[in-house]
């Protein structure tokens, strides 16, 4: 059972689709990674998941509804997502911010009550931002910021969160940091996460699943010791590689050829 | 383990327990301070004049409480006119101003700079010039012009949806075009057609007929709350398109219906006193320095345009030694705090 699937997804910008008839299914509860190589199609694919572009053909469906039929504030109580780069208005403070990712569950007049207070503060623990809320976005770190954004995108409150390559402008142990609060999310919350990731080892370490694609399809997915192979990376990156054990979870590592 | 976790959520929750609450005191102590100086100014600007008048005159005389035909008369015939001018004016224009910013995500988005204010002043003085109208002639124009140099600007704009970094350039590019096309229209024009354009194009509270005040009071009676209503969906449009879709709002149609509401606001201003430079552009940053950064107040930068433009008249009429229109003290005092803005505004980015 899948909460959330694509049948024949044709995605684009422009004239020419960039992901063509794709058929993807999210396993629920678990961590699944979208890798590959710049301009392949994933980051295109999230956001048609996610309902932010529109499909040119096929359909996206969430609970076996097509998504282009439900009220986009319906879906925005079960499936959440945080952009590659969201925007935050000058001086906001932490508090703010991811107090706004409440507005899905608030009506036109209905104030903010204990149910919106209670998922605030329980966003703000599962982040270890806590202590933040009274901090301008702008003065954090870049770790401490990216886990505000977790924090927002977690107020909302949903089952499903897809994130567009949330470790991109981190340094590695904040990479580390934040998979392991992924993870956390996963085991704690039984959230479904799907996040574009860049790092082919981390992903391996950290997610359950992972989607790999080229040139707009998907050409292979599953668990990552079964997917993670010479021939697959040769074909996505077009790069000549040895796999080797990580010496601590036995998870596949990359490592160049030459 | 358990016991450790809820002690921690109970902590948190009262730190922004504390927080929400110290921003609302905070946004309702500065509403009410604003509302306060804005009714203090509106008294006062109808005290002032050759003809001096107490508070309890002044009250009285516009709350019909009482008849003297000679204070009626100042008051009521004279002054109220311009007060209400210059309230109405600066309820719209803050309001308007802070919308746009607010929108477009950028500071410098006011409507005095993105080519609305250009689009009207065009049509009027092309009125004014051509056809030696007056009056509301010249005001019906200057709504038009407005709303037509919105409309293109949003036609533009428009790829897949309109981005707030697009609309601005093209309303710099629209701006530069109309002022062009207003300063041939001066050249063309006979001297005193081109006096009373350069009138108009001062920006002035004095100059508003009755008909005009009715229409731009009706219409903020009813675009004021709209935009008051609207303001929580901006909330999340700040955070960008993506963020704002991936948390339920419908972006495009909230912001044509926002953006709708903002320009009809500044049109009507613009066509009822004539561009009045900088109010739009400092209402908010002002509103927000007030109630908090990011705050966002509608009503209050509403407000604080109305102080701004109170303020502005009273000394453009009755500090200096030659009355002036209340367009020159507000850019005289306006650019200036423009500059004071940015350099703190960077300062603090570069030390943050």
């Amino acid at each position: 059972m899948s909460r959330l699937r694509a049948e024949g997804l044709t995605l684009g910008y422009d004239a020419e689709p960039i992901v063509r008839d794709l058929d993807v299914t999210v396993l629920d509860g678990k961590v699944t990674a979208i890798v590959g190589a710049n301009a392949c199609g994933k980051s295109t694919l999230l956001r048609g998941l996610a309902r932010l572009l529109r499909p040119r053909a096929g359909n996206v469906l969430l609970d076996g509804k097509a998504m282009a039929d439900l009220s986009t504030l319906d879906v925005a109580k079960v499936l959440g997502l945080l952009p590659q780069a969201p925007l935050a208005p000058d001086g906001i403070t932490v508090a703010d911010l991811v107090s706004r990712g409440r507005y899905p569950h608030q009506g036109w007049f209905r104030t903010w009550n204990d149910r919106d207070h209670d998922a605030v503060a329980r966003a703000l623990d599962a982040t270890d931002t806590a202590d933040l809320v009274n901090r301008p976005l702008r003065q954090l770190s870049g770790g401490q910021r990216q886990r505000v954004w977790i924090a927002m995108a977690l107020a909302q409150d949903t089952d499903l969160l897809l994130l567009d390559e949330p470790t991109t402008f981190l340094d590695i142990n904040h990479q580390v940091e934040l998979l392991r609060l992924l993870r956390t999310l996963n085991a704690q919350g039984g959230k479904t996460i799907v996040a574009v990731l860049h790092d082919i080892n981390l992903a391996s370490r950290y997610c359950d699943h992972i989607i790999a694609m080229a040139d707009g399809a998907i050409v292979a997915e599953g668990a990552p010791r079964d997917v993670i192979t010479a021939e697959l990376i040769e074909k996505v990156f077009g790069l000549a590689c040895v796999i080797v054990a990580d010496p601590v979870a036995g998870t596949p590592i990359i490592v160049p050829a030459d | 383990m358990t016991a450790t976790a809820t002690r921690t959520s109970s902590a948190t929750a009262a730190a922004l327990r504390a927080t929400r609450r110290h921003r609302a005191v905070r946004a309702f102590a500065a509403t009410t301070g604003l509302t306060a100086a804005v009714a203090a100014l509106f008294v006062l600007t109808m005290m002032v004049g050759s003809f001096r008048l107490t508070a309890g005159e002044v009250i009285t005389s516009v709350l019909h409480l009482a008849d003297t035909p000679s204070v009626d008369f100042v008051v009521r015939g004279l002054r109220l006119p311009t007060a209400l001018s210059a309230l109405t004016v600066g309820l719209a224009l803050g309001a308007s101003g802070t919308v746009f910013q607010q929108l477009l995500r950028n500071p410098l988005a006011s409507p005095d700079f993105v080519g609305i204010t250009s689009g009207a002043s065009l049509a009027a003085v092309s009125g004014i010039v051509l056809f030696q109208v007056g009056g509301l002639a010249v005001c019906a124009l200057a709504l038009g012009g407005a709303i037509t140099a919105a409309v293109v600007m949003y036609l533009l704009a428009w790829r897949d949806g309109v981005s707030g970094y697009r609309f601005i350039l093209i309303g710099i590019g629209v701006a530069v075009f109309f002022e062009g096309l207003t300063g041939y229209m001066l050249i063309k024009a006979e001297l005193f057609e081109a006096r009373q354009a350069m009138h108009w194009l001062t920006g002035s509270v004095g100059q508003a007929s009755d008909d005009e005040l009715q229409l731009l009071g009706g219409a903020l009676v009813v675009l004021l709350p709209l935009a008051v209503i609207l303001s929580r969906k901006l909330r999340v449009l700040e955070l960008g398109d993506d963020t704002a879709r991936a948390l339920g709002s419908r972006v495009e149609i909230t912001r044509a219906a926002l953006l709708a509401t903002a320009v009809l606001l500044v049109a009507l201003a613009v066509a009822v006193a004539g561009p009045i430079v900088f109010v739009a552009l400092v209402a908010g940053p002002i509103a927000n320095r007030l109630l908090g950064p990011a705050t966002g107040s509608i009503a209050a930068a509403a407000l604080v345009g109305a102080v701004l433009v109170l303020s502005a008249d009273l000394v453009a009429v009755h500090l200096l030694p030659t009355p002036l229109p209340t367009g020159v003290v507000t850019g005289a005092v306006g650019a200036p705090y423009l500059l004071w803005l940015l350099a703190t505004t960077n300062r603090r980015g570069a030390g943050g």
